[in-house]
């Protein structure tokens, strides 16, 4: 059986759009929710348990996305770094690496 | 007339005028109380916990763990408590037949008869009230925090709380409100629990309901109302803050989405338990003495983590329905359907593939996240005044810090007794 992925919603501000359109990457965007941008870095399971154990603010949405929000916004603002950085979603292990 | 709620008994504001309040809390001795107990004290005062007259004695806590009962056979989901320590106890040198003053904030609140001073194991009340008896659950903490001994007795209000701004004009006490509800011509009210800003989502749980509960009646004239009854209690870091709250429920009446005739906001003090299917009894009981006529209930209401199914409180308050006065509305989710273009409800849609399902965790993370979600998910009024709150009393933030709660103004206030 496949894995199971949990999306971090990394909400894109025109500040963030800017970011990711120089570096051609506003194509990993997504549109949700009547016109929403949205950018998805993916967590397995042992991801998501220490994320929540790092960040303790941070709240796994059993209920109806199926998510993890209200990470810290400086939280994401490295993240969403690391994605221009490393022009991937894929950077979950380097970032948790850190904690 | 009489007013009469849960239990067809009749609500009675347990509340002394102030001159005969200083001269009966003379000589007596001042127990302080923490914010829990001194929320509670309102609810018994003001009847929002009818036919309560106190804090629980043994019997009452006994029949509510073991059949969902009080002592007298009127159903009651969650134990009503107060709490004291051996060494306070002994302290305060208080024994059953003493009268005793609770204090608030350094003021008088309330007498409180001591009926009874007993023992209860925990981890009983636990697993009948929560169906765990493990401490992560918010509801088990808060009963394992109880100290060694419960005391039961009745409670009279001595002093009014002071509701501070912006909350004064929501607390609306059962009395009042059934008063409210005459003038307005409503003959149903169908309830919104809440502890949310609202989004569209909220909104239209609301406008379904609202269409639920106007059923057959004559729409000449507007008969059917929504009360928001938001839930002030203990707040956890990260929760919006109190007043974005309420002031942003009362904004979808201000900018139209709702209007004066079919709906209005109030709120009751009370710290949640997270009690999931007993917490929706409490809810519906609650609810019952302010006058309401329905009472709408979604998916896993009150509920915590993965302790209760999804509609383990709509199977529990069927099975009571003939011990309740109002008349559960079960609502469905509401999302966003791309294809649609709408918000919908998943009862009615049927693109399920493209469903996009949002929360007010969702939409906390967004607004943290510094974006302003689209009008068709939250308000542009909404959002404005959300960000107005986070100035004018969050420090800056919209979410509950720990600069709020050290220096946040308190709802209310108990003054010094006149």
């Amino acid at each position: 059986m496949a894995e199971e992925k949990y999306p971090i919603n990394i909400w894109i501000n025109e500040e963030r759009y800017e970011k990711l359109k120089a570096v051609g990457l506003a194509n990993l965007c997504e549109e949700m929710l009547a016109g929403l941008k949205v950018l998805r870095v993916y967590a397995n399971e042992a991801q998501k348990d220490k994320i929540l154990k790092v960040f303790p603010t941070a709240k796994f949405d059993s209920a109806t996305t199926k998510s993890i929000e209200l990470l810290p916004r400086d939280v994401k603002d490295k993240m969403f770094d690391l994605v221009i950085e490393k022009k991937t979603v894929d950077i979950l292990d380097e970032f948790l690496s850190k904690y | 007339m009489a007013e009469i709620g849960h239990g067809g008994k009749e609500i009675v504001e347990r509340i002394m005028e102030p001159a005969q309040a200083k001269e009966k809390i003379k000589g007596l001795k001042q127990i302080p109380i923490r914010s829990q107990i001194a929320n509670e004290v309102i609810g018994i005062a003001y009847g929002f916990f009818s036919p309560l007259e106190g804090f629980m004695g043994k019997a009452d806590l006994d029949g509510v763990c073991k059949n969902m009962r009080l002592a007298n056979g009127i159903l009651w989901s969650i134990p009503i408590l107060f709490d004291l320590s051996d060494a306070e106890i002994s302290d305060y040198g208080i024994k059953v037949g003493d009268t005793v003053v609770l204090t608030y904030q350094g003021n008088p609140m309330a007498i409180f008869e001591i009926e009874e001073i007993y023992e209860y194991d925990k981890k009983t009340i636990c697993q009948a009230v929560y169906g765990t008896t493990e401490d992560k659950h918010p509801g088990c903490a808060r009963t394992y925090a109880y100290k060694d001994k419960f005391i039961g007795g009745k409670i009279t209000l001595v002093n009014r709380p002071k509701i501070n701004p912006p909350f004064e004009p929501y607390f609306i006490p059962p009395l009042e409100m059934r008063k409210r509800f005459k003038e307005k011509g409503w003959v149903r009210i169908v309830a919104h629990q809440t502890r949310n800003v609202p989004h569209t989502g909220h909104e239209w749980l609301m406008k379904g309901a609202w269409l639920q509960t106007y059923g057959e009646l004559p729409i000449d004239k507007p008969l059917v109302g929504v009360l928001v009854n938001a839930i002030i209690g203990e707040k956890r870091k990260g929760d919006y803050i109190d007043e974005a709250i309420i002031l942003c429920q009362d904004e979808l009446r201000k900018s139209g989405y709702f209007g004066d005739h079919n709906h209005m906001t109030s709120l009751t003090f009370w710290d949640m338990r997270y009690a999931g299917p007993k917490e929706a009894v409490f809810h519906a009981i609650l609810r019952t003495n302010l006058g309401l006529t329905h009472h709408m209930f979604g998916r896993d209401h009150a509920g915590v983590g993965t302790y209760y199914g999804p509609y383990d409180a709509h199977i529990l308050l069927e099975s009571v329905k003939k011990d309740l006065n109002i008349t559960p509305v079960y609502s469905m989710n509401w999302l966003y359907c791309p294809h649609c273009g709408e918000v919908t409800s998943e009862g009615l849609c049927n693109h399920k593939s493209e469903w996009q399902k949002f929360s007010g965790t969702v939409i906390r993370s967004i607004i943290l996240d510094g974006v302003k979600p689209p009008r068709l998910i939250f308000r542009p009024e909404v959002f404005d005044l959300v960000m107005e709150c986070a100035e004018k009393y969050g420090f800056g933030s919209p979410f509950v810090t720990d600069e709020y709660l050290k220096n946040r103004t308190p709802v209310f206030t108990i003054p010094p007794l006149a």
